[in-house]
């Protein structure tokens, strides 16, 4: 397994930053140029800003496990000062990470020369004071907060808090609260483990706290079902607020039914007012005052409703793909295979299917279309179903906060791209 | 008996899943294993509502031992014709014997190396393993850092070798194959000694009798917990039980309807396959 698969992908508040985090634990940040700076044709490009390393594997002796550094999710925190932080995070491990410049730096001191020896004291005859200089930009990451051992199964999501303050952290079976001053304890907030584990029937998938509202969180679960809660009500939110479920359609039964229902990714849409959840085939958007049924559903890939038995063998059917809104929750993006992502259209109820590969893309060249053909006459341009690439998945996807640029990431390549519509 | 077919492809595909997870880097993923274990499950209840369950009790010719309950319009059926050649060799080995090959390697139970020896171990290992949790069930043949852990180690099964109880396979790294050529006379003497704590104590018995199954079962973490209740005795006696009735069932039973033991065959058959 390659260690620079990228994992997941995430732009900051202002968008102006965009980090990767891939297998092999590394966090790369990506910065976008000013317009007024260089050529014209660099404005709005993105560009590496800083490169760490924010897990290593361990391994965990107790219970002679191995703990993967691949890097599950990053979230930014509201930016307070000059300096950035994240959020990344391992299956076990949450790591707060300062992300800040240098670009002046002291020279003239009295005990040390310029090449950092010593210098012999008796040897000072004169004293001076050291002036800042200016240097060439660095860019330093180091890690202020360490989460550790509050995760028995493996994180899937966190998610930072409105306050500022707070965020959560979730795994198979638990959720707990942090605060992010404080690593040596945190608050579980909700447990679904069984008392006898061989009665497991769910586990927690995606969890993301309410954009405005504080008190606020839902968590998906992999019977695809939603569920809200509000920490105001009790200190353990196992009981929920509200439960988003849609009843099942028997006619679409199969062997399989049961893990293409498994939510992979939940997520607020920008306003609060709306969440959208995905599952293995299709997308869907729910009105948080209505729980019976969601108000939008986008079939992603339905044309591999045939195939879930290969998809099954070759563990495809496993994939958890993540979704995401744009700046004005107008449109919505989530991936696909053969390196297709769609994006549908809230307004239009347009969608279109579009391939992030490097022949497809050539800078400031418009993407075509792509068409899957999924039975009958193949047209020219359209790909048929069995052609597709299976290993060319987009799982992680990005749209910037307030513009129209969005980020793709197919397995070990990031692609960046942008609306010319400005 | 497509669906026959396919339910037996998948069963066989699943389990090799969950014995590969025990060994993938990260451990286990519980979500993963669930999923897993669910679709084993509809697997499973596609094989018994289709109507062919005689081939359970199959000699090698693939005939059926005796006809099986028929459904009312059923035809009484010998095998059909998809069985007359050699289905993927992990299910010929699955249905025919009423005596289980050796190859399991999905469950480690330690091969008999004298019947009376591990009973013993089996029983004392089950009772100090058997902590705080309840399904330490599965414990049996696996390492305390389990469950009933209080660190609060969750994973349904270790990937790691556990080689303290017994010396030979655990759950999740032990030999790859577990022969257990001795575990049909295992059975036996198991039964007997376990009769008179099976009324007092059913955890043991769920350790001692489903070892193999109940191992099986925590992989999945699904809720399979009625099947262990109500069937304490080794899956492979079901095949030879089934079909003289619920009369015959193994005694320390609680409850030995048909259904029931027809849920358990095809679990056996098919953790037997491997």
């Amino acid at each position: 397994m390659r260690a620079d698969i990228i994992s997941t992908v995430e732009f900051n508040y202002s968008g102006d930053l965009l980090a990767t985090g891939d297998k092999g634990g590394r966090v790369v940040i990506f910065q976008r140029e000013q317009e007024n700076k260089g050529r014209a044709h660099s404005r709005g490009e993105y560009n590496v800003y800083s490169t760490f390393q924010s897990h290593e594997p361990e391994f965990d002796y107790l219970k002679s496990l191995e703990i993967e550094e691949k890097i599950n999710k990053i979230r930014w925190l509201p930016q307070q000062n000059a300096a950035h932080f994240l959020l990344s995070t391992n299956d076990k491990t949450i790591k707060l990470w300062k992300i800040s410049e240098r670009d002046k730096r002291a020279e003239g001191y009295n005990l040390k020369d310029e090449d950092g020896r010593l210098r012999d004291p008796f040897r000072i005859t004169a004293l001076r004071v050291p002036i800042l200089k200016p240097m060439d930009l660095m860019v330093e990451a180091s890690p202020r907060r360490i989460f550790a051992n509050a995760h028995t199964y493996h994180i899937n999501s966190i998610s930072v808090n409105s306050d500022h303050e707070t965020y959560l952290s979730a795994d198979d079976l638990r959720i707990n609260l942090w605060h992010l001053e404080i690593t040596d304890r945190s608050f579980n907030i909700v447990d679904i483990k069984p008392a006898n584990m061989e009665e497991l029937t769910e586990v927690i998938t995606a969890a993301e706290f309410h954009p405005h509202q504080c008190n606020v969180f839902v968590y998906s679960s992999s019977k695809g079902t939603i569920r809200l809660c509000d920490m105001r009500s009790s200190a353990l939110c196992d009981r929920h607020a509200k439960f988003f479920e849609e009843p099942e359609d028997p006619s679409s039964r199969s062997f399989f039914s049961e893990i293409i229902s498994s939510i992979s990714d939940v997520k607020f849409s920008h306003s609060g007012r709306y969440m959208m959840t995905r599952d293995y085939l299709s997308v869907k958007v729910w009105d948080l005052n209505m729980e019976g049924r969601p108000v939008e559903t986008h079939q992603v890939h339905e044309y591999l409703r045939s195939k879930l038995c290969s998809l099954y063998e070759n563990d495809c059917i496993f994939d958890k793909f993540e979704c995401c809104w744009n700046g004005s929750d107008s449109a919505i993006m989530t991936g696909s295979y053969n390196n297709f992502f769609r994006m549908f259209d809230r307004n239009t109820r347009r969608d279109v299917t579009l391939e992030a590969s490097r022949e497809n893309s050539k800078p400031r060249a418009s993407l075509k279309p792509r068409k899957v053909c999924t039975g009958g006459k193949r047209k020219k341009d359209e790909i048929s179903v069995d052609s597709l690439d299976f290993n060319k998945k987009i799982l992680h996807t990005a749209w910037h906060p307030m513009e129209s640029i969005i980020a793709v990431a197919a397995t070990n390549n990031l692609y960046i791209f942008q609306d010319k519509i400005n | 008996m497509e669906f026959k077919l396919e339910a037996h492809r998948i069963v066989s595909i699943s389990l090799g899943k969950i014995y590969n997870s025990r060994v993938q880097r990260g451990g286990i993923k519980l979500h993963k294993n669930l999923l897993v274990s669910l679709v084993l499950r509809s697997a499973r209840q596609v094989y018994l509502s289709d109507p062919c369950p005689g081939l359970y009790l199959a000699g090698p010719t693939g005939t059926p031992a005796v006809p099986p309950p028929q459904q009312p319009g059923e035809p009484v059926a010998g095998p059909p014709s998809g069985w007359g050649e050699p289905p993927p060799p992990a299910g010929r080995a699955a249905w025919p014997e009423p005596e289980p090959p050796p190859q399991r390697p999905m469950v480690c139970h330690t091969p008999g190396a004298g019947s009376s020896e591990p009973v013993t171990s089996v029983a004392g290992a089950g009772d100090a393993l058997r902590g705080g949790e309840t399904d330490s069930a599965a414990a049996a043949c696996c390492p305390p850092a389990r469950e009933e852990q209080p660190v609060g180690d969750g994973s349904p099964a270790p990937p790691a070798p556990c080689p303290r109880k017994r010396g030979a396979a655990g759950v999740g790294g032990g030999r790859a194959g577990c022969p257990a050529p001795g575990s049909t006379p295992l059975k036996k003497p198991r039964r007997n000694s376990e009769e008179q704590p099976s009324t007092t104590d059913e955890d043991t018995d769920e350790e001692m009798e489903t070892g193999n199954v109940a191992n099986l079962i925590s992989i999945f973490g699904s809720s399979f917990s009625g099947l262990l209740r109500k069937s304490p005795a080794g899956g492979r006696e079901e095949e030879e039980a089934e079909e003289s009735g619920p009369e015959a069932a193994e005694p320390g039973q609680i409850c030995c309807d048909k259904p029931v033991l027809r849920d358990m065959s095809p679990w056996s058959t098919a953790i037997v396959a491997f």
